[in-house]
């Protein structure tokens, strides 16, 4: 029982770390309508410039500060291609797009942070927040956690309560009559983009110690992430948090269990099945699509 | 010279002139009717005006200023309008916060609920779920709230009530006397006429009648033979 408990808090920092991804999943799609497969490359970008500013001499802080702004831009850049290529394409148009930039950015962020190599990824919340039950959860853990149940009740309330939000919400709805109301339609979309890639930065940069510090797989968080995401339906905020938390818990179960240890990157597949069945043969699906 | 002056516009959809030299004026505190048959190139005109269709040659000026290249967003800062085909409501978004999104946050919804006290009642709705005729009050009152100089408007009334239609055509009226300059696309001839001041007609993408309403008004023959294509195209006064 202890060692199920151990194994099921040692996710939760993934699992923070999946919800904040989430979030933004839903995010970028409840707002600038775009399925966006990208969101955990534009995190390790920024993720794996930190460690070359590291490795190249620079100290902890200012690394992750240029680094969550190098996410930051690279998400801008592909807000900028999005918006003034794709506004007016289909959602499934916008979701390929996306795909296809994410196949570029892997081929390219391998070759660039050296394929498999290994990279030291300095820790930012070493050690250990407190014992529950016996079990040490970890301050990793702790602090996705909060840093994600925080942007998940920011996001809500930002577009609920502030005249950003809605002009926001708005032009979601109807990008041409927003902009023909004057409301100044591609500055919000890339505000939007600017937004969630430096919150997905700050996500990869606590969990990267505890993954894989390959480009690819950090890349393909984007799984549990769009995972979490249709929990939500791409829809709800609270929803993603819980199923990013859910899927987190689950995948450090697995491992924790011999048998399945070896299979807990599934977990986020076996998720999505689960809904896609369980929300009447896909339509959630599609119309997120 | 007109508050809104708009001088031999011309849009090309597809490579074929929709609009084809087409010059409108709109004069404040008055109404400038635009009828046409269908496909006459009418919603598309309103587009070129507002910046949403690319304009292949001709001129928009508003009180001097020449918007012609400006985009959607800047000549609806410089005080242009357009209230869309089809009802054009955020649908998820309140009736409250549909006008929120346009109006000025210290004058606040006074003015749009004064026009129409209905809407006061259904403030906290989706706007999604008012009726057809409450959705076309909210789009008017919605672009109302952000203070236009000129209003365009493109087919208010179709697949409203007559009741509600000609409550709708009073408030335009209201908005004219109140001084604005209001460009109305209607199918509805012989309404529009009644609250308007010039009156054109497009056919093919030209004008083929300008003149004053009351003179079409009394003409419904003439009227009908413009829209068909078999009258002289001509001036009215
Ligand atoms: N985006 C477009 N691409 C190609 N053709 C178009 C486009 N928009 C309009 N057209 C064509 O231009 C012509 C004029 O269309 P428009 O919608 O301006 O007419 P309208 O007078 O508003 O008609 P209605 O009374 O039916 O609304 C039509 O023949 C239409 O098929
Ligand atoms: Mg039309």
């Amino acid at each position: 029982m202890d060692g199920l408990l151990t194994a099921a808090t040692a996710g939760l920092s993934a699992g923070g770390a999946y919800a904040i991804l989430g979030v933004c999943a839903v995010f970028t799609y409840r707002l600038v309508a775009v399925v966006n497969f990208t969101g955990a490359a534009i995190g390790a970008t920024g993720a794996f410039a930190m460690v070359a500013l590291i490795e190249a001499g620079m100290a902890q802080f200012p690394a992750i500060v240029l680094g969550v702004l190098a996410g930051t831009l690279t998400a801008t850049a592909i807000g900028v291609v999005m918006t003034r290529w794709f506004s007016g394409a289909t959602a499934s148009t916008k979701a390929a797009v996306t795909a296809a930039l994410l196949v570029g950015m892997i081929a390219v962020g391998l070759r660039l942070t050296g394929g498999q190599d290994a990279h030291l990824f300095p820790a930012v919340a070493p050690g250990s927040a407190f014992r529950f039950a016996g079990v040490e959860v970890t301050n990793a853990g702790v602090l996705t956690v909060i840093l994600a149940v925080v942007f998940t009740f920011a996001a809500e309330t930002f577009l609920a309560r502030t005249r950003t939000g809605l002009r926001l919400r708005a032009l979601s709805e109807r990008p041409m009559a927003a902009e023909l109301m004057g409301i100044p339609v591609r500055r919000l979309a890339i505000t939007v983009w600017m937004l969630t890639g430096a919150m997905t930065t700050v996500a990869l940069i606590i969990i990267a110690p505890q993954r894989s510090p390959n480009f690819a797989s950090m890349s393909l968080l984007v799984v549990p992430a769009l995972a979490a995401a249709l929990i939500g339906a791409f829809s709800s905020f609270r929803a993603a948090l819980l199923g990013g938390l859910l899927i987190g818990i689950v995948e450090g179960l697995a491992s924790g269990i011999d048998r399945f240890s070896q299979y807990r990157g599934a977990v986020p597949f076996i998720v999505i099945l689960a809904v896609l069945l369980w929300s009447q043969r896909g339509a959630r699906w599609d119309e997120a699509r | 010279m007109s508050l809104l002056d708009v001088s031999g516009l011309v849009v090309n959809r597809a490579g074929v002139g929709v609009v084809r030299g087409t010059s409108v004026t709109a004069e404040a505190g008055q109404i400038s009717v635009l009828l046409g048959a269908n496909g006459a190139g009418k919603t598309t005109l309103l587009e070129g005006i507002a910046g949403i269709a690319p304009v292949a040659a001709g001129r928009v000026v508003l009180n001097g200023a020449d918007l012609t290249r400006a985009s959607p967003g800047d000549r609806a800062r410089a005080g242009l309008a357009l209230i869309e085909q089809g009802r054009t409501v955020f649908a998820r978004l309140t009736t409250e916060e549909n006008l929120r999104v346009s109006m000025d946050p210290e004058t606040g919804p006074e003015n749009a609920y004064a026009l129409f006290p209905e809407l006061r009642q259904r403030s906290g709705i989706a706007a999604g779920m008012l009726s057809g005729g409450e959705q076309q009050m909210l789009v008017i009152a919605r672009a109302l709230l952000a203070r236009p100089r000129v209003l365009m408007i493109d087919e208010m009334s179709a697949g409203l009530a007559p009741v509600i239609v000609s409550r709708l055509m009073k408030a335009v009226r209201r908005l004219a006397d109140e001084g604005m300059a209001v460009l109305l696309v209607e199918q509805f001839a012989s309404l529009a006429l009644a609250i308007g001041d010039r009156a054109y007609v497009l056919r093919r993408g030209g004008v083929v009648y300008e003149g004053g309403c009351d003179t079409l008004a009394r003409d419904p023959e003439r009227l009908h033979h413009l829209y068909l294509g078999d009258a002289p195209v001509g001036r009215g006064e």
